[in-house]
């Protein structure tokens, strides 16, 4: 992708035509910019009400997508939740509320998440897995995990949360876990 | 410069939403980093600092700037959390934000076509630019200018309705 420039926002943003406004927001949001279209942005739309209408409006219509992202499905009794493309569960993403949201509001308390999407977690991500796993906990089911990824995997036995919510490479393995406790 | 009740809250909200885009929902001091942030602002304002008033946006953008290196400068120097301290459950996000950007959501893009969506998803989350969208979609500029602001307008009546809401409050 070629780099925005900064003199490209500089070059007042809301005069720019609408679809390069919004291929700028876009990157703004999905942290591509460079840092310093990301600061010239920024001082633009601290005074200019419609440029933050725009970015405030565009990022519900991504946090929405972002959220289509997630999926249910029902095995065996069980709720597995699973991400349809690759998703990052870290401090400045949008599908860590949305994976909490997805978990606290769901009436099933035996819970499987698919990490296989999932291409990075940090202490945010881990903190979350945890609310959920707490949460789950409280109304008498559990939290298990199913396939993450090898680095994913690292984290989760580091920080010891694998002993507490176990990780399955298979999914039946997973579901019967439940049936176990 | 004149500086309204309105003004000011409206400064506020997007000092807060920069702030957190750089420090992220689950860092504590969001409210203090704004605060401070407005406040050096309008004493450089009421001190006469800011002389050319177009260009607010810019002196904003460097005290809020500044405001946040501090702040990761003391906290590399005085770790908040210590070996022991257990990772925050959650992150500050009130509840009612999540509330309200659900409904938005709700009332947003409930009827969207799973085509478009599929196209919104290459602008917004994979960042692909809008020549290859059009060439992977087939669709003209025209198309894809529709589904774009389709999908936008669609979300900019549940946000102006939030935001007169808000404000009636």
């Amino acid at each position: 992708m070629p780099p925005i420039s900064t003199e490209w926002v500089k070059a007042m943003v809301c005069k720019k035509e609408p679809i390069e406004r919004e291929q700028l927001i876009a990157r703004y949001l999905s942290r591509t910019l460079d840092e310093n279209a990301v600061e010239e942005f920024e001082a633009h739309y601290l005074g200019c009400d419609e440029c933050f209408d725009e970015l405030r409006v565009s990022e519900r219509l991504a946090s929405d997508l972002r959220s289509s992202n997630l999926a249910w499905s029902q095995e065996g009794g069980v709720s597995v939740l699973r991400f349809r493309a690759s998703a990052q569960l870290t401090h400045s993403a949008q599908e860590l509320d949305e994976l909490r949201r997805e978990v606290l509001e769901q009436t099933d308390s035996r819970v499987i998440i698919d990490l296989s999407r999932v291409t990075r977690i940090d202490s945010a991500g881990l903190g979350q897995l945890m609310s959920c796993y707490s949460h789950l906990v409280r109304n008498q089911g559990g939290l298990k995990l199913l396939n993450p990824a090898p680095d994913v995997k690292k984290v989760l036995d580091m920080t010891g949360i694998s002993r507490l919510v176990p990780a399955y490479k298979d999914e039946e393995e997973a579901i019967r876990s439940f049936g176990a406790e | 410069m004149d500086i309204t009740e309105d003004s000011l809250e409206r400064l506020r909200l997007k000092l807060r939403y920069k702030v957190l885009y750089h420090v992220g929902h689950n860092c504590p001091d969001v409210d203090d980093l704004v605060q401070e942030s407005l406040a050096r602002f309008l004493r450089a304002e009421q001190s006469g600092q800011i002389r050319n008033t177009e260009e607010f946006g810019a002196f904003l953008n460097g005290v809020c700037r500044n405001v946040i290196l501090e702040y990761r400068r003391r906290a590399r120097r005085e770790p908040v959390l210590g070996d022991d301290v257990s990772i925050p459950e959650q992150g500050v996000r009130p509840e009612a934000d999540i509330i309200d950007m659900r409904n938005a959501i709700d009332t947003g893009l409930a009827e969207l076509a799973e085509r478009d969506r599929m196209i919104l998803r290459c602008l917004y989350l994979e960042g692909k630019e809008k020549e290859e969208i059009c060439r992977e979609w087939h669709m003209t500029d025209s198309q894809f200018r529709v589904v774009l602001f389709r999908a936008k307008e669609r979300f900019r009546r549940a946000y102006e309705m939030k935001r007169n809401a808000a404000h009636k409050h």
